[in-house]
C-alpha cells in the first residue's frame, strides 16, 4: 500500500470537458497539471478502445519525474491520478484502490439532485473535495512517511 | 466510499411503491391544477365538481397529459442517469449496444424490481422490446383484465420507468426513445429504439 505519492487528481467529464482538479503537490504549478490531463484525454480513449475490458487503463504515460494513471467508467467519467515516481514498483491493485475510491466518491456526489450531470460545469461541494483531499494526502502522507523510512534504510 | 464501513440502508419497499404510484398522481393532479385555473375553460369547470381528486379521465385535455407525460418522463430521466453511474461501478465496460441492453433486462431490473425481464426480442437493428409478464408496480393495482379502461389508466404509470431506461441509455453514451404499453395487465412491454450513430 505504501509509497504512493499522489501529485494530483483530476476528473474529466464525457465530452473531456474538466469537472476537477486537485493539485497536491506544490512543487509544480497547477498549469502543468492542466496540460497533463489535456493530454492524457487521447491516450485514454486509445486505451478504452483497445484493452475494453477493465475500467482501469494503467499507467498512460510518463512525463519527468510525473507517470500519469487512468480509469475510465462506463459513462464516460475519466479520472486520472498523477503520481511521483517513487523507487519502488506500484502495484495495479493499489492504484486500482485509488481509483475505486475516486470513483465512489464520484457516484456518491452525481446522486445528489441538485447536480446537474450534464451540465459541464466543475464540481464545487464540500463533501466531494473532502473526500478527494482524503484520498489524495492519506495516501500522500502514508507515502511520504514511508519514503522517508526507506531514504533512512538505504 | 463510506459504504464499507456502514451498515446498508434500507427503505421500505412498499414507501418506495406508494411515492411512485402517488408521483403520478401529484403530477396529473398539478399539471391540471396550471392548465385550467378556476374559470378559465368549461373543462375546469366541469372538472371542479369531481372534487380535490383531480381530473380521472385521462382522454380529456390531451395536452395536460402530454405535459404529465414529459414531466413523468424527465424525472425518471433524470433518475436514471444517476442509477446507472451508481450500478455500473463495478462492472466491466460493456462492449456494444446488445451487452447493454441485456445488462438493463438483468441488473437493472434487478435492482429495480427485483426480477429479470421474462422475454427480450431484437431484430438487431437497434430495436429492442423487454417484455415483463408481471410488471411490479402493478401488482398492487386492482384492474380489469381485458377492460380497455384500465390499460388506459395505467399508462401514465409506465412513463416515469420509461424515462428511467433512457435516462441509463443516454448516460452509457445511447440516444434512444423509450415507449411503454401494456396490452394486459399485470405485465408490460418496453420498446427501446436506438438512434443509429456509432
Amino acid at each position: 500500500m505504501a509509497n504512493i505519492n499522489i501529485s494530483c487528481i483530476a476528473i474529466i467529464g464525457k465530452q473531456n470537458n474538466p469537472l476537477y482538479i486537485k493539485n497536491f503537490n506544490p512543487s509544480h504549478a497547477d498549469l502543468k497539471y492542466h496540460y497533463i490531463a489535456h493530454t492524457s484525454c487521447d491516450v485514454m480513449e486509445e486505451r478504452a478502445a483497445m484493452k475494453a475490458q477493465d475500467m482501469y487503463l494503467g499507467v498512460l504515460f510518463s512525463m519527468e519525474d510525473l507517470s500519469v494513471y487512468g480509469y475510465m467508467t462506463n459513462t464516460k467519467i475519466k479520472f486520472i491520478t498523477v503520481l511521483t515516481v517513487p523507487d519502488v514498483i506500484i502495484k495495479d491493485l493499489d492504484m486500482k484502490n485509488i481509483f475505486r475510491r475516486i470513483h465512489a466518491a464520484y457516484v456518491s456526489h452525481a446522486s445528489n439532485p441538485f447536480y446537474e450531470i450534464d451540465s459541464q460545469k466543475m464540481i464545487k461541494s464540500k463533501k466531494f473535495e473532502q473526500e478527494i483531499e482524503a484520498i489524495g494526502r492519506g495516501r500522500a502522507l502514508e507515502g511520504g512517511n514511508r519514503n522517508s523510512l526507506t531514504a533512512t534504510g538505504a | 466510499m463510506a459504504a464499507n464501513q456502514t451498515p446498508a440502508k434500507l427503505v421500505n419497499e412498499s414507501i418506495v411503491e406508494f411515492l411512485t404510484t402517488e408521483m403520478v398522481e401529484a403530477m396529473i393532479r398539478t399539471i391540471h391544477d396550471d392548465a385550467f385555473k378556476p374559470g378559465d375553460r368549461d373543462l375546469a369547470l366541469s372538472n371542479a365538481g369531481d372534487g380535490a381528486g383531480g381530473p380521472k379521465d385521462y382522454s380529456e385535455g390531451d395536452e395536460a397529459m402530454e405535459a404529465v407525460y414529459y414531466k413523468l418522463e424527465m424525472i425518471g430521466f433524470r433518475v436514471g442517469e444517476r442509477l446507472i453511474e451508481r450500478i455500473s461501478k463495478d462492472r466491466m465496460r460493456f462492449t456494444d449496444n446488445l451487452d447493454v441492453v441485456k445488462f438493463v433486462c438483468k441488473e437493472v431490473w434487478m435492482f429495480l424490481f427485483k426480477k429479470q425481464i421474462d422475454n427480450l426480442k431484437t431484430n438487431h437493428r437497434g430495436v429492442y422490446v423487454l417484455q415483463d409478464n408481471n410488471f411490479r408496480w402493478f401488482a398492487r393495482m386492482a384492474h380489469d383484465q381485458s377492460s380497455a379502461e384500465s390499460v388506459k389508466k395505467v399508462t401514465p404509470y409506465l412513463w416515469f420507468p420509461c424515462g428511467i431506461l433512457r435516462g441509463i441509455l443516454s448516460n452509457l453514451g445511447i440516444a434512444s426513445v423509450v415507449v411503454a404499453e401494456t396490452s394486459s395487465l399485470p405485465g408490460c412491454t418496453f420498446q427501446i429504439k436506438i438512434a443509429k450513430t456509432t
